[in-house]
C-alpha cells in the first residue's frame, strides 16, 4: 500500500510564525545546541531528522489509496510542459513526471521541478489587506471590494474612466484573459495591457505586418525537423530551458549546426557550433550583414520570393549598404564570422531562426524582427517544416493573453479598435454597442485624418508608459485626465524601466490595488502609507481553464487544489469586483456563476464564438479536454495524433484551428506551409495588406495549399467573394443569415471558413508576405543606433527618430534624449536578461525556497578588463548608476561571459532600492526569501517606434566600487 | 627480577587478547567488497574531469567549477585527497597506530615481567618532600583525566568499528561512538585549556639543563646503574612534558580546526587536520603508556608525589638526587606523620613555608 | 541484479538546475541541505560544461570505508545507502567522499551536524518501503514503486540517466555515436570556430580530432 505524506495547509498564524521561525531568507537551520546533542539518549531517534520543521511543514503520513493524478501545465514559460499533480486528500503530495506529453516529455526545469511549492505557498499572500498608516492591515473580501470599486467609481465620475488602469496579466489563463479584456471594455477603457508590451510587441507588430499573424510560426517539436539552428537575442538555455530538448535532438541527429548572435556567451551559446559577439542593439547591420553575402552569392531562394514576397528589392538596396566593413564597425562581428554564419544557414536548409527579448526590446524592436523575417523569406526557409520563425514566448500564457489582446490597442483577436471591430464583439457578447460606447469618455483628445476621434477607438496608454500616464502634464495626455489609479493584476512593477520615476508615480496616485498570490515590489518600493490594497489571487494550480504555449497550441489544466488561504481565482475576484462596479450583468451575460464563481467552460465557449481572425474558434474545452487525455498519442515530432480518440489532429488545435467546432478542423502545427491542405493544417500568407500597391499584386504568385482550388493567390474572403466565385450556396440557410454582407471574421456561423476551406482555400487569403512595411516609420528596416549609446560615432549616420507629441495617448522622446552624450560619465553598455531559477519581476519565484537557494543575490557581469578599471573585485558590493539618476547597489560577478565594455544584469529582483533593505516593508510573513535590486530601477528610457516596447537591452551605466 | 608464574599466565593472555584484536581490524581494513566489473559509462567522464589523471600541463590549468548550490568548495568537481585521506586513515593510520598502540601497551607487560618493579633503593624512608602542590595536582590529573578521556573516546572512534562494533552490534555501538564523538568534541577544548595551565605551571622546571643528557645515556636509572642524577624534573618527564606540549599542541590546534568547520575550510584543511591529529594523539598515546605505567605499577613511591602531594625522601634521592639535596639543604624534608588509621596526615597541616 | 548508475551528459547538461529542484521536491530537502548541485567549468568561456552531481554510489564506496560506526550499506543494485539512526554526524565521509555527496543539516561547530544526509537514488532508507519514518528520514522511495530517481526523469534535456548502468551505457554509447559519426556530414568548408574542443572532454568531434 503507499503511503505517502501529507502536508498542511499552512494558515495564516502558522505562516507568521514559521516567519519567525526561519528569521528571515536565507539562514540555515535553527542551530540545536550542543547540550542537547550531547544527550546520551538512542542516538537514532533524537538527531533522525534532517528536515527543518519551519521550512517545510510536512505531517505524518497517511494510509491512503492511490493518490489522485491530475493532469496540468507548468505555469511558469511558454513551452507549456506538461505536469502531473499527485494529490491526496486535497494536498499536493507529489510531482510525477508527464512522460506521453508531447512537448516535454516528463522533462522540467527548475521550476517547472518546484511548482509543487505552490502548494505550501508560505510566502503567499493570504487574505486581503490594506496599507492604513503605514501598516498592512487584515480586512475581509466584501471591505476591500467595496472600498476599491468606491474609490474607482469615485475616480471615473471625476475624471472619467480612462483615469483607472487596467494591468492585466501573461499568467491569466485564456478565459481570465479574455474576461479581463472584456472587463476594461465594459469599463469603458483602452487603457489596459500586460506583459507583453514589454516583450514580443515589437515581434507580434513585426512579424504579422510582414505576413499576416505575429507568433510562432512552427513550434518546439518542429526544429527536430531543423538543419540549422540560429538564435539572436534568446538563451532558451535558462529562459525555455526544456526547448533545448528539441534543439538538441536536431544538434545530435541532424547535425544541425547552432548559431547563436548575443552579447553575451549564453550557456546557450556553450553549446552552440558559431558564436557572434554582438554589440547591444546592432541586430539589424547583423541581419543585413548576412544576407549581403546571401545576395552577393546567389544563396537566396528566388523562386521562393518571386511567388510569395513583395518588396525583396527594396530590401537588397538597403542590404548593399552593409558592407562587411560597415557591418564590423556597427556590430563588432567581423566579415569571416558574418559569413560563417549566412554560409550555415544557407547550406542547411531548412534552418529556423529563433529570437526572443535580445532583438525585441528596443527603440527599432519593429525593425530587428522584421529583418529576421525577411531573413528567413530571402532564405525560403518559411513555410516548412524545420524552418520558420520560432519565436519564443516568455510567460506560460503570454501567447493567450496577447491573442486576447490584453493591449491598449486592440480587441481580443487584433481585430483592433475600430467601430466595426467594437460591432463585431458587441454582436459576440450580446450587447447594446450604442451601450459599450456610452461606457467610455464622451470626449476627444486626438484627430485621425482630420476627425476628432474618440477614447474608444484610440490607443491607450501602454504599461512601458502607465508612470508618464501619471506623472506626464495632463494637458499633453490625450485623455482627459491623468491616471489616477493603477490595478496591477498578476503583473509585477520591476520588469518596466525608469524604477526611480515609478516610485514617484506610485506616490502620486490615488490607489494601487494589486491583484496577484504574492505582494510583489508594488507593495514596497514606494512610501505610501495609504491607498495600496493587495487582494490574494490564487495561482493555476488553484483554478482551471485553457493556456496557449508558444507554438500556439491550446492546453487544458485541470484544478490541482482548492485556493490556498482566502485567494481567489481571477474570474471570480473579476465577478465580485464588476458586480461593485456595476458592469457585472454585461460583463457576465452568458456567462454561468455560481457562488461567485464563474464558470471557466461558458467563458470558453464565449470566444469561441468571436475569435475567428485567429482561429481560436475550434478549441471547444471538449475537444481540449480529450487531449489532454491523450497526451501520449500525439507524435513527438509532428505533434499529430495518429489514431486514438484524437485521431488527425494536431496537439492543442494549434491556431488558427479554423471554423466551428463542428468542422473539426485539426490545428494548424506549422503557419504558411503549402504542402498540406488547409483542412488538414496548411497555410499560406495571408492578405492583410490590400490586393495590390503600386501596379504590383500583393497576392501570391503561383504559390498556394495543396489542394486550393484556385491555384494562385486571391483575397481574404467575404460573402461577396463567396458569390463572386459562386461557392455561396455552399452555405446552409443558417450560415447564410449569419454570414450575409460579412466577412471571414465577422460572420458568427463560421460559414464563410468552412466553405472556403472545403475549397482548399485559406479564409484570410493568399498572399504574399511583404518585406516592406509601408505604414511603419521605417518602412524597410534600418538601423538606428540606441537612444543611450557609448558609439556617438555612429549618431550622424543613425539617428533615433525625431520627438513625438503624442504616441498612444503621450509624448514621447528620441532624439532629444540622444542628443546627449553620456558615454564619458557612463562608458558600460548595460543590458538585461533572465535566470533560469526565476520568472519576470520575481516574487512569485524568490518566494520557492528550492529556487531562492540557488540565486542569494543580485548582481552584475563585469568583464575582467572593466572591473580592474574600476578597482572591483569578484563578489565585491558595487554601485551601478545610470544616466537618469538612479543609482542600484549589488554584487559584482566578474566573468568573461559579457565583452569587454558591456555589463549585464538579470532582471529578476526586487526588494531593495537603491541600497536600502526594504524587507520591513512587505506585509509580515509575505516577504520573499531573496530579495535584491531591481535592474529596471537603473534602466532607461527608450520607446519602440510602433509598440512603445521599452529600450531594456541598451543602455548606459558606469560602475564604481562601494 | 621476579618472574611468576601468574605473571606469566597474565601475559600470554594479553598477547593472546592482542593477538586476536590484530585479525579484527585488519580484515575490516583490507575491506570486504570485491571490486565488481560494471560497465559505468561514468567513469570515462570522471577520468576526464579527474585533474589527476589529465598530463601535467592540462592539470594545472584544469579550470576549477562553479555551482549555483552555495557551500563550501561546491564548484569542486572531485575531491582528489579524499582518496589520499581515505588510504591513510584506513590503511595506514588503523594498522600502523594499532600495532604501535598493542605494541606499547606489550612492551610495558614484558618490562614489567622481565625487569619488574623499580624499587626504592634503601626502602621507604619516614621522611618526605613536598613535590607537587594541591594546584600542580589538580592540573595533572585534569590534564589526566582529559586527557584519557579524549584518548578513550578518539579510540573507540578509531579502532571501535573493528573491535566493539563486531560484538556489540550496529545500535549499541553507535550510542557509544556517538556518545564518544560528543563527549570527544565537548571537552576537546578543555585539553587546550589544561595544556595552557600545564604549561605556565610547569615550563620552568622542563627546560633542560646540564646533566640531562648524562641521565639519558644513562639510561636513567630504569635500565642497568642507579645512580642517575636529576632535577625536578629528569631528562624523561622533561621530554615527556615538550612531547606533550608540541605533540599535544599539535592535537589541539588541530582539534580546533576540525571542531569548528564554520570558518569555510575546505575538506583539503579538514583532512589534513584530521592526520595531524590522528598521528600526534597515537604518537601522546603512546608515550602516555610508558608515563602511566612508570607512575603507577612500574616505580615504587612514584604515585604519591602527585596523589599526596609528597614523596618518600629515598626515592627523592633515587631519582632525582640533586632536588633532594636542594631540599634538604633547605630544610624541606619533612618527617612522614602516621594517623592512627595508618592515613598520612594531611599536608596543610604543616606550615609549607620554612618547617625548618 | 541490475547495478544502479547515475551518468551525465556533459554535452547535454544546461545547468538549468531541474535536476536539483526535482530532488528538493520529492525528498523534502531543507535549506541549505543539497543532495544533487550542478557544477560548471569554464563558466561563461569557450568549452563551458555542467554536470550534475550527486552520490555516484560507488562500487567501493570511500564513505562506507570510512565510516566510524559502518552505518553504510549496499543494496542488490549497487546503491550506497546509509541508516541515519545509526550515523553519528561525524562527517568523515564527507570528507572521503570524491563527489561531495555527504550533507548535513547544520553548520557543525562543535561537530554537531546532524545526521548526515545524501541522494539515495531515490530508494529511500533501512526503514520499510514507502513508510512514514523512511519518508520522513530519507525522502522518497522510488524505486520500491518500480520508479526512477526524479532529478533524471526530469531532466530538461535527457543529459542526467539514472538507471541500469548495462542501459545507460547504451544509451550513451547511441549518443556518442550519432555525434561523431555526423562529424563525417559535415560537408562545409568555412571557417568554424569550434567551441566544443574543452580539454579532456569527450563530446563532438571537433576539426583538431
Amino acid at each position: 500500500m503507499k503511503l505517502t505524506k501529507i502536508s498542511d495547509q499552512v494558515t495564516a498564524t502558522q505562516a507568521e510564525n514559521l516567519q519567525a521561525a526561519t528569521g528571515g531568507a536565507g539562514e540555515t537551520m535553527t542551530r540545536r545546541t550542543f547540550l542537547r546533542n550531547s544527550s546520551l539518549m538512542a542516538g537514532g531517534a533524537a538527531l533522525a531528522t534532517t528536515l527543518n520543521p519551519a521550512m517545510m511543514k510536512r505531517a505524518q503520513a497517511t494510509e491512503t489509496k492511490k493518490a489522485a493524478q491530475v493532469k496540468t501545465i507548468c505555469t511558469h514559460c511558454s513551452v507549456g510542459c506538461g505536469i502531473i499533480a499527485e494529490v491526496e486528500n486535497g494536498v499536493w503530495t507529489a510531482q510525477e513526471p508527464a512522460f506521453d506529453h508531447p512537448f516535454n516529455r516528463g522533462a522540467h526545469c527548475a521550476k517547472g521541478a518546484s511548482v509543487r511549492e505552490h502548494g505550501h505557498g508560505e510566502r503567499r499572500l493570504k487574505y486581503p489587506t490594506k496599507l492604513v498608516d503605514g501598516k498592512w492591515k487584515k480586512i475581509s473580501w466584501d471591505e476591500a471590494i467595496n472600498e476599491v470599486g468606491d474609490k474607482m467609481l469615485a475616480i471615473r465620475k471625476e475624471s472619467g474612466p480612462d483615469s483607472v488602469y487596467w494591468l492585466g496579466s501573461a499568467k491569466f489563463n485564456n478565459e481570465q484573459a479574455y474576461l479581463f479584456r472584456k472587463l476594461a471594455a465594459m469599463w469603458g477603457t483602452n487603457n489596459v495591457d500586460h506583459q507583453a508590451r514589454i516583450c514580443h510587441s515589437t515581434t507580434v507588430a513585426g512579424v504579422a505586418n510582414t505576413w499576416g499573424y505575429g507568433a510562432m510560426t512552427n513550434s518546439y517539436n518542429d526544429i527536430h525537423n531543423s538543419k540549422a539552428i540560429l538564435l539572436i537575442g534568446s538563451n532558451p538555455a535558462e529562459a525555455h530551458p526544456v526547448s533545448l530538448q528539441h534543439i538538441f535532438k536536431a544538434k545530435e541527429e541532424n547535425n544541425a549546426p547552432i548559431i547563436v548572435i548575443d552579447p553575451r556567451f549564453t550557456r546557450t551559446a556553450a553549446h552552440a557550433d558559431i558564436f557572434l559577439r554582438i554589440r547591444p542593439g546592432a541586430d539589424v547591420p547583423v541581419i543585413w550583414g548576412m544576407l549581403w553575402h546571401i545576395f552577393k552569392h546567389g544563396w537566396e531562394d528566388q523562386n521562393f520570393i518571386d511567388q510569395r514576397v513583395y518588396g525583396m528589392d527594396e530590401v537588397r538596396a538597403e542590404v548593399a549598404k552593409w558592407t562587411p566593413d560597415e557591418v564590423e564597425r556597427v556590430s563588432g562581428i567581423p566579415e569571416n564570422q558574418i559569413y560563417a554564419a549566412a554560409k550555415t544557414m544557407a547550406d542547411h536548409r531548412p534552418g529556423t531562426f529563433i529570437w526572443c527579448m535580445g532583438g525585441t526590446q528596443h527603440t527599432i524592436g519593429n525593425n530587428n524582427t522584421r529583418a529576421y523575417c525577411i531573413f528567413q523569406l530571402a532564405l525560403g526557409n518559411m513555410g516548412v517544416a524545420g524552418g520558420g520563425t520560432n519565436i519564443f514566448r516568455g510567460h506560460d500564457n503570454v501567447q493567450g493573453a496577447t491573442d486576447f489582446c490584453i493591449l491598449s490597442h486592440s480587441l481580443p483577436g487584433y481585430y483592433g479598435l475600430s467601430a466595426g471591430s467594437w460591432k463585431h464583439w458587441a454582436k459576440v457578447w450580446d450587447l447594446d454597442y450604442e451601450w459599450i460606447k456610452g461606457q467610455f469618455d464622451a470626449g476627444s483628445y486626438e484627430q485621425s485624418k482630420g476627425k476628432d476621434v474618440s477614447p474608444m477607438n484610440t490607443k491607450g496608454i501602454p504599461v512601458s508608459r502607465w508612470i508618464d500616464g501619471v506623472l506626464e502634464d495632463k494637458g499633453n495626455i490625450a485623455q482627459k485626465d491623468n491616471l489616477r489609479a493603477m490595478v496591477f493584476w498578476g503583473h509585477a512593477p520591476n520588469s518596466q524601466t525608469r524604477g526611480k520615476e515609478m516610485k514617484t508615480a506610485m506616490e502620486k496616485l490615488d490607489m494601487m490595488v494589486i491583484i496577484d498570490p504574492y505582494p510583489t515590489v508594488s507593495a514596497v518600493m514606494h512610501d505610501r502609507t495609504d491607498g495600496v490594497y493587495l487582494l490574494p489571487a490564487c495561482t493555476q494550480f488553484e483554478t482551471y481553464g485553457s493556456v496557449t504555449a508558444s507554438n500556439r497550441s491550446l492546453q487544458w489544466r485541470d484544478k490541482v487544489i482548492e485556493p490556498l488561504f482566502e485567494s481567489l481565482p481571477d474570474q471570480t475576484i473579476m465577478y465580485k469586483l464588476t458586480k461593485k462596479l456595476g458592469i457585472v450583468d454585461n460583463l457576465f451575460k452568458h456567462i454561468k456563476v455560481e457562488n461567485d464563481e464563474p464558470l471557466i467552460e461558458d467563458i470558453t465557449r464565449e470566444f469561441n464564438k468571436g475569435m475567428w481572425t485567429i482561429g481560436y474558434t475550434g478549441q471547444t474545452p471538449e475537444r481540449m479536454k480529450k487531449q489532454q487525455q491523450n497526451w501520449g498519442t500525439f507524435d513527438y515530432t509532428s505533434l499529430e495524433a495518429e489514431g486514438g480518440p484524437c485521431d488527425g489532429e494536431y496537439y492543442g488545435l494549434p491556431w488558427p484551428c479554423w471554423g466551428t467546432a463542428e468542422m473539426a478542423h485539426p490545428g494548424t502545427p506549422n503557419l504558411y506551409d503549402t504542402s498540406k491542405a488547409v483542412a488538414k493544417g496548411g497555410l499560406n500568407f495571408r492578405a492583410r495588406f490590400g490586393v495590390e500597391r503600386n501596379g504590383e499584386s500583393l497576392l501570391a504568385s503561383g504559390s498556394y495549399p495543396l489542394g486550393n482550388e484556385l491555384k494562385d493567390g486571391h483575397p481574404e474572403f467575404s460573402a461577396d467573394l463567396l458569390q463572386k466565385l459562386g461557392w455561396w450556396d455552399d452555405l446552409t440557410p443558417e450560415e447564410k443569415t449569419l454570414a450575409d454582407g460579412k466577412n471571414w471574421k465577422t460572420d458568427l456561423s463560421g460559414g464563410i471558413q468552412r466553405v472556403a476551406i472545403k475549397h482548399g482555400c485559406a479564409p484570410f487569403g493568399n498572399a504574399k508576405a511583404r518585406a516592406v512595411v509601408w505604414t511603419f516609420p521605417d518602412p524597410v528596416p534600418i538601423h538606428r543606433e540606441p537612444l543611450y549609446t557609448s558609439r556617438r560615432d555612429l549618431v550622424e549616420k543613425y539617428p533615433t527618430y525625431e520627438d513625438r507629441k503624442s504616441f498612444y495617448r503621450l509624448p514621447t522622446r528620441y532624439a532629444s534624449i540622444q542628443a546627449k552624450d553620456y558615454s564619458k560619465d557612463f562608458p558600460i553598455i548595460l543590458t538585461t536578461g533572465r535566470l533560469v531559477e526565476y520568472e519576470g519581476g520575481g516574487d512569485e519565484t524568490r518566494s520557492n525556497p528550492w529556487l531562492a537557494e540557488l540565486q542569494q543575490d543580485m548582481f552584475v557581469e563585469l568583464h575582467p578588463r572593466d572591473a580592474n578599471n574600476a578597482g572591483v573585485k569578484d563578489g565585491d558590493d558595487v554601485w551601478l548608476e545610470s544616466p537618469e539618476g538612479a543609482r542600484i547597489r549589488i554584487k559584482a560577478q566578474v566573468t568573461r561571459r559579457v565583452g569587454s565594455g558591456v555589463a549585464f544584469m538579470p532582471f529578476h529582483f526586487g526588494g531593495h532600492f537603491e541600497g536600502k533593505d526594504l524587507r520591513s516593508k512587505y506585509p509580515p510573513g509575505a516577504d520573499p526569501y531573496v530579495l535584491g535590486e531591481a535592474a529596471n530601477t537603473a534602466m532607461t528610457y527608450g520607446y519602440d517606434s510602433v509598440t512603445q516596447m521599452q529600450e531594456s537591452k541598451c543602455s548606459l551605466c558606469r560602475i564604481s566600487k562601494v | 627480577m621476579l618472574i611468576n608464574h601468574r605473571r606469566v599466565l597474565q601475559l600470554l593472555a594479553a598477547l593472546l587478547l592482542l593477538l586476536i584484536a590484530f585479525p579484527a581490524f585488519a580484515e575490516d581494513v583490507a575491506s570486504s567488497h570485491k571490486p565488481v566489473t560494471v560497465p559505468n559509462p561514468a567513469t570515462d567522464l570522471w577520468r576526464a574531469v579527474n585533474p589527476q589523471q589529465l598530463p601535467p600541463a592540462q592539470a594545472a590549468m584544469f579550470p576549477r567549477g562553479g555551482s549555483q548550490v552555495q557551500g563550501v568548495q561546491s564548484g569542486v568537481l572531485i575531491n582528489q585527497q579524499g582518496q589520499s585521506w581515505r588510504h591513510f586513515r584506513m590503511k595506514q593510520l588503523l594498522p600502523t597506530g594499532g600495532y604501535l598502540l598493542a605494541g606499547a601497551m606489550l612492551a610495558v607487560l614484558l618490562f614489567y615481567f622481565i625487569r619488574g618493579k623499580v624499587l626504592i633503593r634503601d626502602g621507604e624512608s619516614d621522611k618526605k618532600i613536598e613535590r607537587y602542590s594541591v594546584y600542580e595536582r589538580m592540573i595533572h590529573w585534569f590534564m589526566a583525566f582529559i586527557f584519557l578521556f579524549l584518548g578513550f573516546s578518539g579510540l573507540i572512534l578509531l579502532f571501535g568499528r573493528s573491535l566493539l562494533l563486531p560484538w556489540m552490534g550496529p545500535e549499541l555501538f553507535s550510542i557509544l561512538a556517538s556518545a564518544a564523538k560528543e563527549g570527544h568534541n565537548l571537552f576537546g577544548p578543555l585539553f587546550l585549556l589544561a595544556l595552557v595551565l600545564m604549561f605556565l605551571k610547569f615550563v620552568i622546571r622542563n627546560i633542560y639543563q646540564k646533566g640531562d643528557l648524562t641521565w639519558l645515556l644513562k639510561g636513567g636509572g630504569i635500565i642497568g646503574e642507579h645512580d642517575v642524577p636529576s632535577n625536578f624534573f629528569n631528562m624523561g618527564e622533561k621530554t615527556l612534558f615538550w612531547l606533550l606540549i608540541i605533540v599535544g599542541g599539535l592535537i589541539a590546534i588541530s582539534g580546533v580546526v576540525l571542531l569548528f568547520p564554520v570558518f569555510e575550510q575546505g575538506r583539503g584543511i579538514m583532512e589534513l587536520s584530521h592526520v595531524v591529529h590522528a598521528i600526534a594523539a597515537v604518537i601522546m598515546l603512546t608515550v602516555i603508556i610508558g608515563h602511566i605505567y612508570i607512575g603507577t605499577i612500574g616505580m615504587q613511591g612514584a604515585t604519591e608525589g602527585m596523589t599526596s602531594g609528597y614523596c618518600d625522601l629515598n626515592w627523592a634521592k633515587d631519582h632525582h638526587s640533586w632536588w633532594a639535596q636542594r631540599c634538604i639543604d633547605e630544610g624541606k624534608v619533612l618527617p612522614k606523620q602516621q594517623s592512627v588509621d595508618g592515613h598520612t596526615d594531611n599536608p596543610d597541616s604543616a606550615s609549607r613555608e620554612g618547617v625548618q | 541484479m541490475a547495478r544502479m548508475k547515475f551518468y551525465c551528459d556533459a554535452e547535454r547538461c544546461i545547468e538549468c538546475n531541474g535536476c536539483v529542484t526535482a530532488c528538493k521536491n520529492e525528498n523534502d530537502v531543507p535549506w541549505g541541505v543539497n543532495r544533487r548541485r550542478v557544477v560548471t567549468i569554464k563558466d561563461g568561456e569557450a568549452g563551458e560544461r555542467s554536470l550534475s552531481v550527486a552520490c555516484m554510489h560507488c562500487s567501493d564506496a570511500p564513505c562506507a570505508a570510512v565510516c566510524p560506526v559502518n552505518c553504510f550499506y549496499t543494496t542488490d543494485d549497487g546503491l550506497v545507502l546509509h541508516d541515519k539512526d545509526i550515523c553519528i554526524g561525524c562527517g568523515y565521509c564527507f570528507y572521503a567522499c570524491p563527489f561531495g555527496a555527504p550533507q548535513f543539516p547544520e553548520d557543525g561547530a562543535f561537530a554537531s551536524r546532524g545526521k548526515m544526509d545524501k541522494c539515495t537514488f531515490c530508494a529511500g532508507g533501512p526503514e520499510e518501503d514507502n513508510s512514514a519514518e523512511e519518508r520522513r528520514k530519507y525522502g522518497s522511495n522510488r524505486l520500491a514503486e518500480g520508479k526512477l530517481p526524479l532529478c533524471a526523469e526530469m531532466c530538461a534535456t535527457k543529459a542526467l540517466l539514472a538507471g541500469d548502468a548495462s542501459v545507460i551505457s547504451d544509451i550513451y554509447r547511441k549518443r556518442v555515436v550519432n555525434r561523431g559519426a555526423s562529424v563525417l556530414d559535415w560537408g562545409v568548408s568555412y571557417q568554424k570556430a569550434s567551441l566544443r574542443s574543452s580539454k579532456g572532454m569527450k563530446g563532438k568531434a571537433t576539426m583538431e580530432e
